[in-house]
């Protein structure tokens, strides 16, 4: 029985082949492949081609090939095993056996398969991961780099602006350079806005906390706003809870931006009607108290499809040219309240209004009684002065910010200034003169600002540890402030700066 | 008409293109579809070496692995010359490229050998340019088997050294 089985169900899938030296049939049992006596073995497969010339002739060879994909006559694909004999007598022909493994490796093809694609895969994701990540770090880069460029020229424009208004003039005139000096600004907010903007994105704009007055924040933007809203005709109106703490811990500059942003823009597209500035408070728990925010208008709306966009950077829904703008106010308001650990929402119907709604959590200290901020005024700070001229180093390679710096200090009547415009020279001069003062330029040819403080910071000459240092520079991330402050630097005056900024900084640290 | 059968052996990771690139050559097409190899397969092409002068290439296209050395040694019996394929947009292809060179030129120091760097479509030349030091070798080609880029030029190549 056993051997009738065998008969109906062993179907064998290994094939003899005997062949002579040089690759031609002997004989075969066609189990697999057809071959008729005289055919050369190569026919089956190029996997035979040159086979020979492997084995050392002097000797008995066996030789075995895994996972060897052939194909039939007939297009039928095996893949097999292979084993190949040959012997020393040559008498004796070679034998090449065949086992077809198809199913086995047919199998183990699958299993290869879904392993290799997703090992592939991942490393896919992985660089796309890193290439996004790069991208938009050139991206930041590229804009605080680009930024930084822009700003120089601008100091330039803006300081010679306030220069020039000082000189004899026409009315005509006048006029003329009231409107560069409004586009100059107009430029410095929108390059302010984009660097700020780059800032949130990587994570290097931080919160701080200090305490000040909150509600004289909300009395100073209610006087602006209403002066505002009567130049525009339109109602502007304050709704502020008087139990809201005086003084509060928090980013003032922030939160004053926040405000404004909302404000400026809620006008900008009012042109009938009402906007509405509430603060409220919440509840408190602890040394916390929860406001609740919000500033309403009744101006053209958003339309239902774009609110999930108004957040993004670079979207302002309004491509027409009648508002203008980075159309990153908004982003940057959001960036910001987030960073504060707030929320903020928008509720919008389309030629009613919209609402701008935050929630903030604020620290706040329990005694507000016994709080008091130095208010003094910075510029104030000219009537103390002790001497009557004051030496001054700047050190600055840009001629426009020298002859800005120059024009400005020469006004005001105090001052000698000495310029070094390279580096490795003001080591040399800070030795050899005693300043009161040292403006540093940061990016200069030689050794950069802050290094040069460090260096300043540890020479032995009197003076040196304690001489007022401002860096002037329009590199101004945080992690820059904090290398000039740790480097000795006292303070930093913006680039691009004014006549006020620069005096009410150079006055503050002067005795 | 001289006529003369060569062994060559398609090397480098898995997915880096090399049954691609084999496809390309012998059949002129080509397809995005991803199949892995296992084992493998041995394909034929005659190249034209010199005027009245073919060869003709047994190509092995052998089963991509991350380690040169887990190679089956009998495949690498008699072989003629070696051509070591990676993708250049996968770093994990080539982080071993000199390695992995190192090992072939010391054990197979008579065997010619050409580095190729495949899916070169998917980078632009400037790219290759400035990141030349990244593959650790400089390459011989950067092929693409997709749109065909020095494919024919790197077997033909490696064909006339063969014949030599």
């Amino acid at each position: 029985m056993l051997e009738t089985y065998r008969g109906t169900y062993f179907h064998p899938r290994t094939q003899f082949i005997t062949i002579d030296a040089s690759g031609n049939v002997l004989e075969s049992d066609n189990v697999l492949f057809s071959l008729k006596k005289g055919d050369e073995i190569g026919s089956v497969s190029p996997f035979f081609d040159g086979l020979s010339a492997y084995f050392d002739l002097e000797e008995d060879n066996d030789i075995k090939f895994t996972c060897i994909h052939l194909e039939n006559g007939k297009k039928k694909e095996f893949t097999c095993d292979i084993e190949f004999k040959t012997f020393a007598d040559p008498s004796q022909p070679s034998l090449v056996i065949i086992h077809d493994f198809t199913d086995h490796y047919d199998y183990y093809q699958e299993v290869a398969q879904s392993r290799n694609e997703s090992v592939i895969n991942s490393q896919v994701l992985e660089l796309q991961n890193k290439y996004l990540k790069e991208k938009e770090d050139f991206k930041n880069t590229f804009i605080a780099n680009f930024s930084h460029e822009l700003r120089n020229p601008l100091t330039g424009v803006t300081a010679f602006c306030s220069v020039l208004q000082k000189t004899d003039m026409s009315t005509e005139q006048q006029d003329y350079v009231e409107v560069i000096k409004s586009s100059a600004d107009h430029l410095k907010n929108m390059i302010g806005d984009i660097l700020e903007m780059s800032k949130i994105e990587v994570g290097k704009l931080t919160i701080e906390e200090e305490l000040f007055n909150f509600h004289e924040l909300i009395e100073l933007l209610d006087f602006t706003y209403t002066v505002k809203a009567k130049q525009k005709n339109i109602v502007f109106e304050m709704d502020f809870d008087d139990k809201i703490p005086r003084y509060i811990e928090g980013d003032k500059t922030r939160i004053k931006q926040v405000f404004e942003n909302l404000l400026e823009n809620a006008f900008k597209f009012t042109a009938t009607g009402k906007v509405t500035f509430s603060v409220k408070e919440n509840q408190r728990r602890a040394r916390k108290v929860n406001l609740n925010i919000s500033i309403k208008d009744t101006g053209i709306g958003i339309p239902a499809e774009k609110i999930a966009l108004i957040f993004n950077s670079f979207t302002q829904l309004n491509n027409a040219q009648k508002y203008s703008g980075t159309g990153l106010g908004l982003s940057i308001v959001k960036g910001l309240v987030e960073l504060m650990d707030g929320k903020i929402t928008v509720e919008s119907e389309e030629g009613v209004g919209s609402n701008f709604k935050m929630n903030i959590n604020f620290k706040y200290p329990i005694n507000q009684e016994n709080t008091s901020l130095d208010d003094k005024s910075d510029i104030e700070n000219k009537n103390f002065l002790t001497k009557e001229k004051y030496n001054i180093l700047l050190a600055e390679d840009s001629e426009l910010a020298q002859m800005a710096v120059l024009k400005i200090l020469a006004q005001e009547g105090h001052f000698f200034l000495d310029i070094i415009t390279n580096g490795e020279d003001v080591i040399e001069s800070v030795i050899h003169n005693e300043y009161d003062l040292i403006l540093m330029d940061i990016r200069m040819p030689g050794t950069n600002g802050d290094e040069l403080t460090k260096m300043i910071r540890s020479l032995p000459v009197q003076n040196c540890k304690t001489i007022p240092i401002l860096a002037i520079t329009a590199n101004l991330y945080d992690d820059d402030k904090k290398r000039y402050k740790k480097m000795g630097m006292n303070d930093i005056i913006e680039k691009p700066f004014d006549e006020t900024t620069l005096l009410k900084k150079i006055y503050k640290y002067l005795k | 008409m001289k006529k003369a059968s060569k062994k060559i052996i398609l090397l480098g990771h898995f997915g880096v293109g090399k049954s691609s690139l084999i496809r390309q050559f012998v059949e002129n097409t080509f397809t995005s579809d991803y199949k892995v190899t296992i084992g493998v397969h041995i394909l034929k092409k005659e190249v034209e070496v010199a005027p009245d002068e073919n060869v003709s290439l047994i190509i092995w296209d052998l089963e991509g692995y991350d380690d040169i050395k887990k190679t089956r040694a009998s495949y690498l019996l008699g072989t003629h010359g070696f051509i070591y394929v990676f993708d250049v947009t996968r770093p994990a292809t080539f982080e071993n490229l000199k390695n992995d060179i190192d090992y072939l030129t010391n054990q197979y120091a008579k065997t010619p050998l050409k580095i190729v760097g495949n899916k070169a479509d998917l980078v632009t030349k400037t790219y290759l340019k400035e990141n030349a030091n990244m593959f650790g070798v400089q390459p011989n080609f950067f092929t693409s088997a997709k749109t065909g880029t020095k494919v024919d030029e790197l077997f033909t190549t490696l064909a006339k050294e063969l014949v030599k």
